[in-house]
């Protein structure tokens, strides 16, 4: 696994608690992880173990309580909300469980949306969002609304969106729990693909070991933890 | 800009909230445009002019004033008697002439008032009649002339027309009310152009004079108001400075003691009346209107804050593609004030229309206005009360949802 | 149910405006059993809505809000009409009979000479007390006063009501009129020696018009609430001694001036009487003497009404306010229906789960409407309730205004005044708007199907 490139993410002892009214939960123990650049990497573990805090954290959705995490370089643990937000528009894609589609948005505006925080014409805009849907394979359900798209659909369109702004990093909270089987195969077929033929680094929480194992490597978090560290048997 | 099409696309998102949202706020705009304009008009009516405005004449101490005809001539000269006196720019006698169609039973409709008066002062010294648009003006003039040439003729508002079920041409007979005795035939030359004179009339003075010499002629004394039928003389006046000299000239003349005479502005005239509804139209400006505009906020923040609970997760996803809590403030409080602005602006160009061109004006026992009209301002306080109210009533909402915090939303500490 | 009390007292209670009350009382009763058959047919527990309401505080929050303010002003303005009629119908009496010259519909247009008043005086019919007859012999005069001390941007001037009266003690019996202790009735002359030399003119005020004669003296000294026995102001150039203050509340001589006739009518250039009020010995007296003016007396021509009568034809102005108020309340009313409907229909899609656990757990669908549309009158009556109450501080606030009939006019201070009527009316608005706005709502939550709500 030895790379000659820096890994692109870096995770080094970090802590992070909640305190609830006098409680203080600990969710986060002094972790610290590596990623490489164009890595497929999965993190399993219990409900509470801490891997979707893990997630917001390398996003950038949320700040450490203690520790540093560096993203292609730059320090994320200390920007600030704002800072936050404009990063991760440019360098993170998001694929949620629930697809989180704007109901009432077509899927081309869905896509669009990250777009139009970015400094683009009309025919960019445009060129990124089809290209997006494109990759996904539904160049031709741009103009149905999520209602009239069935749960792998949604889920591709939800993908077009976390690419479209062409992030180096896409981080996936079970992006295949919702889905039947056969779907959820496709969407896992549709994420190695981007790995492969893009070079994304793909950090996806899971609870599906089919799932995990499609991923180069598989982290296995238990009280905020990590526990093991098991190379999966594809790669 | 970019965000507009979101904007437009979440009004869409539950049609039936958005429209009972317009809905709530157009009527509410609705009762805000005929209070305001009735207001407004008032404001306007008492506002101090310094140039080019009207001044009127009355009987010093009584109400209702009555002045002898014998009067009028030196009054529309401004009293002016020495070298150096300045005259008016203009002026117009008013003698007050009302009864009605049926001698024996007097109802709202089948009454009249008329001005007397000499009927080319119809054209350049009556409130808006001195300023219609070109074509209006040239049509009236018509029908001044009309009057000018039949001393029997009358003009009358359009309403009284339909009220008294009559038309141009008919004859009518007034059995008088204030003078007795004095019954008059007349032809109806003509109408007032639309809006505030629809419930006027207005005649010859020289018909009341001479119907008032014959009575005395036939009677063998005058009429109890023979020497009491000069109501109001207006003068224009240019400035305030000619204003000042002219009443004194009138105040100083030796002509007028008995009864003596008082000069004022029109505008300070008016506000002297409308001192008797002082308590209405303060409740009207600050009770009313503002209750109103505040119920407005009320529905419009309950509207946006059940929008925006039902988005919490929305809202989030923004966030993480990237929104900013501005962005988000700005997609909130833009549908607010984009439906906000338009109801408003619709309402008020329904109002406006509705009731200048179908209604006739707000019909409002206000001092001696028949009717109000709305202005074509309304059309701006509509959009702008509606865009102001709707910022008003979903800032909080607004706030709320840009403060989402997306780790709380997807809260699953997995 | 918290208002039925006051729906009740409603119905027992008469109200002020006439031909409301019917009408009024009417729509309580049926709002109140619209009320109880919801009440009675739902077997969904109220705390059930109680709690929703709860949960959802903010919504239900603005949405009573709205309704406070909507009510609050229509109490506000019922209350102002209310004032208006209590004017014109309180201040006539029924035995007392006004005569004013024929033709005239106000007392300022009217003109009685001096021979004919004196022969209507020598008329039967008229009561006598110690062999005068109780006929009050009065000129009514609007004047303009210029206001001293006017402050910028206020009217420089007031109209001033003066009512000359020949015989202030006959006046007080006729019309029933009482001065407040410390003061007295004009003397016989009419004016008095004031200690600078000057001749002063004897009058006495209505409490309403002393209250607005002392919003002159704002500025330097003590704010005077109203000019009392031995205060001055000046009319006509000349100063006006103030001698006695009637107790004339609810009448509209509040806001008049009274002073001696035969110096007032002459000052002002009035030689003749513009009214004549004759007492008689009861209502049907009083009947029988107008009949006679009207009929049968020849001397002169004079248009005689029942007192009570001709303070009710002024009432004219105070039909256009109420229809104003009807129709303002009306239109706010629809705004507070969408409101509601708003906050309603969000708070069934929020519950689409409970109503089709509702209706699995074996709930009819008529008892989820009901559900529905008592959340919604518990909005709209709690909202109202305050509203109305918010409304009632307003009572007894004075406003200036105008009754008026057709033809005439006069300038009145009157009370706010709430009465039961205005508090149903109050009520019913509330409860006839949270049942509109609540039933579209409901009727949508009762059309769903068990399954389609829990998918």
């Amino acid at each position: 696994m030895a790379q000659a490139q820096p890994p692109i993410v870096v995770v080094e002892d970090i802590h992070k608690f909640f305190t609830r009214g006098s409680e203080r939960i600990d969710v986060l123990n002094g972790l610290s992880l590596e990623v490489p650049e164009g890595e497929f990497l999965a993190l399993m573990g219990p409900s509470g173990s801490g891997k979707t805090t893990l997630l917001n954290l390398i996003a950038g959705l949320d700040r450490p309580s203690q520790g540093r995490i560096w993203v292609r370089g730059q320090e994320i643990s200390s920007m600030s909300e704002g800072q936050l937000a404009g990063w991760r528009t440019r360098n993170i894609g998001f694929v949620f469980q629930f697809y989180h589609l704007i109901p009432v948005l077509t899927a081309y505006r869905n896509v669009e949306l990250p777009l139009l925080l970015l400094p683009l014409s009309r025919a960019q805009r445009r060129r990124q969002v089809l290209n997006a849907l494109d990759i996904v394979g539904l160049s031709d359900r741009i103009h149905h609304r999520p209602g009239q798209l069935s749960g792998g659909q949604q889920q591709r369109v939800g993908i077009a969106r976390a690419i479209v702004t062409d992030p180096a990093i896409i981080v996936a909270d079970e992006p295949t729990g919702d889905l039947d089987a056969k779907s959820a195969e496709e969407i896992l077929d549709l994420l190695c693909e981007l790995r492969s033929s893009l070079g994304k680094t793909i950090i996806m929480v899971t609870h599906d070991p089919r799932a995990a194992q499609r991923a180069d490597r598989v982290l296995h978090l238990d009280k905020g933890r990590l526990t093991s560290e098991v190379p999966s048997a594809v790669s | 800009m970019k965000l507009f099409g979101l904007i437009a696309d979440n009004i869409l998102r539950n049609p039936v909230r958005s429209l009972l949202t317009i809905l709530g706020t157009m009527v509410l705009v609705f009762v805000v445009t005929l209070v305001w304009s009735i207001l407004d008009f008032l404001n306007a009516a008492t506002a101090t002019r310094t140039s080019n405005f009207k001044a009127i004449v009355t009987e010093r101490w009584r109400l209702p004033s009555q002045m002898p005809y014998s009067y009028a001539a030196t009054l529309k000269e401004g009293a002016a008697r020495e070298p150096g006196h300045i005259r008016p720019r203009d002026a117009m006698c008013w003698s007050f002439y009302g009864g009605s169609l049926d001698r024996e039973k007097r109802t709202r409709e089948n009454s009249l008032f008329a001005f007397a008066l000499e009927p080319p002062k119809l054209l350049t010294m009556m409130d808006e009649l001195d300023s219609l648009p070109p074509d209006q003006h040239r049509e009236f003039a018509e029908v001044v002339r009309r009057l000018e040439q039949n001393r029997q003729g009358i003009i009358l508002g359009r309403q009284r027309l339909e009220a008294i079920q009559k038309r141009v041409g008919d004859r009518i007979k007034i059995y008088s009310l204030n003078y007795r005795g004095i019954d008059l035939e007349f032809e109806i030359v003509g109408l007032f152009p639309p809006g505030r004179y629809d419930n006027s009339a207005a005649m010859n003075i020289d018909y009341l004079t001479a119907a008032l010499d014959a009575y005395q002629r036939e009677n063998g004394q005058p009429h109890p108001l023979a020497d009491k039928s000069l109501n109001l003389v207006w003068l224009r006046m240019q400035d305030t400075a000619e204003f000042d000299r002219i009443a004194q000239q009138i105040l100083t003349a030796p002509y007028y003691s008995n009864p003596a005479v008082k000069i004022e502005t029109a505008s300070s005239g008016i506000a002297t009346f409308l001192e008797a509804y002082r308590d209405l139209l303060w409740g009207m400006r600050y009770l009313l209107a503002p209750a109103i505009l505040v119920t407005m906020a009320l529905v419009i923040s309950n509207a946006i804050s059940i929008s925006v609970r039902e988005r919490q997760v929305e809202f989030a996803v923004l966030k993480v593609l990237g929104y900013r809590p501005f962005h988000i403030l700005s997609l909130v409080l833009g549908e607010a004030i984009l439906v906000g602005s338009l109801s408003g602006l619709v309402s008020a160009a329904l109002t406006f229309s509705v009731v200048n061109y179908v209604v006739g004006g707000i019909k409002f026992p206000i001092a001696f206005f028949g009717a109000f009209f709305i202005p074509s301002q309304a059309l701006l306080w509509g959009t702008i009360v509606g865009a102001a109210t709707a910022l008003a009533g979903s800032f909080l909402p607004a706030w709320s949802a840009c403060r989402v915090k997306v780790t709380d939303v997807f809260a699953r500490v997995g | 149910m918290s208002f039925l009390g006051l729906a009740v007292g409603g119905l027992l209670w008469g109200g002020i405006i006439p031909g409301l009350s019917h009408f009024v009382t009417a729509g309580t009763l049926l709002a109140v059993v619209i009320v109880f058959l919801l009440y009675g047919a739902s077997r969904i527990p109220t705390s059930y809505n109680v709690l929703n309401l709860q949960v959802r505080w903010r919504t239900t929050l603005l949405t009573a809000l709205a309704f406070t303010l909507v009510t609050a002003l229509l109490t506000v303005m019922l209350a102002f009409v209310n004032g208006m009629y209590a004017l014109t119908l309180g201040s006539g009496n029924p035995e007392n009979v006004i005569i004013l010259s024929e033709g005239s519909t106000d007392e300022g247009f009217s003109n009685l000479g001096f021979s004919d008043v004196n022969d209507i005086g020598t008329q039967p019919g008229i009561l006598q007390e110690d062999g005068v007859p109780l006929l009050s012999r009065e000129t009514y005069l609007v004047v303009n006063q210029p206001i001293p001390n006017a402050p910028p941007g206020r009217p420089k001037r007031r109209f001033l009501q003066l009512r000359g009266i020949d015989d202030p003690k006959i006046a007080a019996r006729v019309h029933r009129v009482e001065l407040y202790p410390g003061g007295e009735w004009f003397s016989d002359a009419g004016v008095r020696q004031l200690s600078d030399g000057q001749i002063a003119v004897e009058v006495v005020l209505g409490e309403g018009i002393a209250r607005e004669l002392a919003r002159d003296r704002d500025g330097n000294g003590a704010k005077k609430i109203r000019l009392e026995v031995g205060d001055q102001f000046i009319l006509n150039d000349r100063p006006w001694l103030v001698v006695g203050v009637m107790q004339s509340s609810g009448k509209t001589f509040d806001s008049e001036v009274w002073g001696k006739r035969s110096l007032i009518g002459p000052m002002f250039g009035k030689e003749t009487y513009s009214t004549l009020v004759a007492r008689t010995a009861s209502p049907d007296d009083a009947v029988k003497l107008r009949d006679y003016f009207n009929r049968q007396y020849k001397r002169a021509a004079v248009n005689a009404q029942i007192e009570t009568d001709y303070f009710a034809s002024l009432s004219e102005t105070n039909k256009q306010f109420l229809v104003a108020i009807a129709f303002v309340t009306v239109v706010l009313a629809i705004g507070g229906v969408f409101g509601i409907m708003n906050t309603m229909y969000a708070a069934i899609s929020q519950r689409t789960k409970d109503i089709g656990v509702l209706r699995l757990l074996g709930f009819r669908r008529h008892q989820i409407l009901v559900a529905f549309l008592t959340e919604s009158l518990m909005i709209a009556v709690a909202g109202g309730v305050v509203g109305i109450a918010l409304g009632c501080l307003s009572h007894g606030w004075t406003a200036n205004s105008v009754v008026g009939g057709q033809g005439g006019g006069k300038f009145v201070v009157l009370r706010l005044m709430i009465d039961a009527d205005t508090i149903a009316l109050g009520l019913l608005l509330t409860v006839a708007t949270g049942i509109l706005g609540g039933l579209m709502p409901a009727l949508r939550a009762m059309r769903m199907s068990a399954l389609d709500a829990l998918r």
